[in-house]
């Protein structure tokens, strides 16, 4: 458990226990729910603009993910690392740098928020970004260790990406978003057995 | 500790229905893995991923990083919808057939096990993010099972479901225990049925005692045949970038700065030396191709 989540949950614990209504078995917090339901209802209308909350929710959350994922990358700037690796970690940080713009325009666009409440993340929406802390953990690794744990952690980042996206194709509404998600999920298995087959290396 | 609120204010419960509405189809998540008999992930979290003290956790740590251990309440897929046999291949299902939990999928005859014997077991459930409306099911190896073999869907024998279920941070049942001797593995499939398609799923390796019917430990676990990635073939594009003229754009290939492409009937420059990958066609990743 990090302190990241821990907090979270004290948090949502105590704004529950004020007496904030609920979603039942969703566990979202009263302001963030009234929000919750906000963004709901403007995905309400938005539906007939044809967009859903799926949509909404998913370019919430892989704006935040995409983010870490290119702090992530950025890791292998300046180390030790075999070409290949170099060119896909600096491939990966300009792609996801793109999409989140595109990603953050549409938000924009549908007069979404930037990213979901905090709470959603950990309570609601999603899977986890990768943490500070595994950041952190690269980004300390010696010279002997930083390609293992710099692929390591950069396979499960992308894996997360995965279920995100096939949620999307599977649940979302918007033909874009849809499609996005689906060149997301293609793009993120295929980095990922590059990189399975990398360790093996 | 989550506090769920007895009942909402009428206007509340107007804002709810619209809200139940329209929510079903986001990705709403859940978290959680069995605590008791503890999971593998449950296992090497609580050892810590960064120092783990057992043979298995630090192979497993070894072979697929920390970040599984973190996450250790995430072993899931959002979409499974109940189509868990479909959807996670034979050898992976410790994993739920996620690369990132690959560790967890690690055949051997060492994780540590809680020692039980046949018979009613009270089982826990730690569920951080708790949802209403969902239904687990608890399975186990059948005898002869060996645990230094890719564990297959066919080794596992239906216990208990638990239907329609409302769990709490900590829910504990009890299942029967068939006979067993030696080393088995229960296998838990947590399935949210209203709001969610996810799914979660736990493996706890358990001890009967007697040894009977199993291997005793191997102190050389053979090899780690289940980690091995489906690697693809394709997989392995030379790392010196050619600056090819022309040509029509194709996966899996290194482009230096400066090549050029077609694609869907334009004609692209490379502007950031890669190898290409699908998902990655240049009209898709301007970051990557211009288009001149």
């Amino acid at each position: 458990m990090t302190g990241r989540r821990s907090a979270v949950r004290i948090a949502l614990a105590l704004s529950l226990a004020a007496g904030a209504a609920g979603v039942s078995g969703c566990g979202t917090s009263g302001g963030r729910w009234a929000q919750q339901v906000m963004a709901s209802r403007a995905a309400d209308v938005g539906a007939a603009r044809g967009f859903n909350a799926a949509d909404v929710m998913f370019l919430q959350m892989m704006v935040v993910h995409n983010g870490q994922g290119v702090e992530l990358a950025r890791l292998a700037r300046g180390r030790a690392v075999r070409a290949e690796i170099g060119l896909l970690a600096g491939a990966i940080a300009a792609t996801q740098r793109d999409e989140t713009a595109s990603m953050a325009g549409l938000l924009r666009e549908w007069g979404q928020p930037p990213t979901a409440p905090p709470d959603e993340h950990a309570a609601h929406g999603g899977m986890p970004e990768t943490d500070a802390r595994e950041i952190a953990s690269v980004a300390d690794a010696g010279p002997a260790d930083f390609e293992r744990a710099f692929l390591n952690a950069m396979i499960a980042h992308q894996d997360d990406a995965v279920q995100l996206a096939a949620a999307e194709v599977s649940g979302g509404l918007h033909p874009g978003v849809k499609a996005l998600a689906g060149r997301i999920e293609a793009s993120r298995r295929a980095q990922i057995e590059r990189m399975l087959a990398l360790l093996e290396d | 500790m989550y506090v769920r609120p007895k009942a909402a204010t009428g206007a509340a419960a107007l804002m709810l229905g619209s809200l139940l509405a329209v929510l079903p189809s986001s990705p709403a998540q859940a978290h959680g893995s069995m605590s008791n008999p503890p999971s593998r992930a449950y296992v090497c979290k609580t050892e810590g991923p960064d120092s783990p003290d057992s043979a298995a956790c630090k192979a497993a740590v070894a072979a697929g990083g920390t970040q599984a251990f973190y996450d250790w309440h995430e072993v899931s897929l959002l979409n499974a919808g109940g189509r868990h046999r479909q959807l996670i291949p034979d050898g992976k299902l410790c994993s739920a057939g996620r690369d990132k939990y690959r560790g967890l999928d690690l055949a051997r005859a060492d994780w540590p096990a809680t020692r039980v014997s046949p018979g009613p077991l009270t089982i826990t459930y730690h569920a951080t993010a708790p949802h209403a409306n969902s239904n687990f099911e608890f399975y186990i190896t059948k005898p002869g099972w060996n645990p230094t073999q890719p564990l297959r869907w066919s080794d596992l024998e239906h216990i208990k479901t638990f239907t329609n279920q409302n769990p709490t941070t900590y829910t504990n049942w009890t299942i029967n225990l068939p006979q067993r001797s030696g080393r088995a593995l229960i296998y838990s499939i947590w399935q949210r049925v209203v709001g969610s398609e996810e799914a979660f799923y736990t493996c706890s390796d358990v001890d009967f005692g007697g040894g009977g019917g199993t291997p005793s430990p191997d102190p050389t676990p053979t090899a780690t045949p289940t980690v091995t990635p489906t690697a693809t073939p394709t997989a392995t594009p030379t790392v010196t970038p050619t600056s090819q003229p022309g040509g029509t754009w194709a996966p899996n290939t290194a482009y230096a700065v400066g090549a050029r492409v077609t694609y869907g009937g334009a004609t692209y420059q490379c502007r950031q030396a890669h190898t290409s990958l699908p998902g990655w066609e240049p009209p898709n990743v301007p970051a990557l191709w211009q288009r001149l």
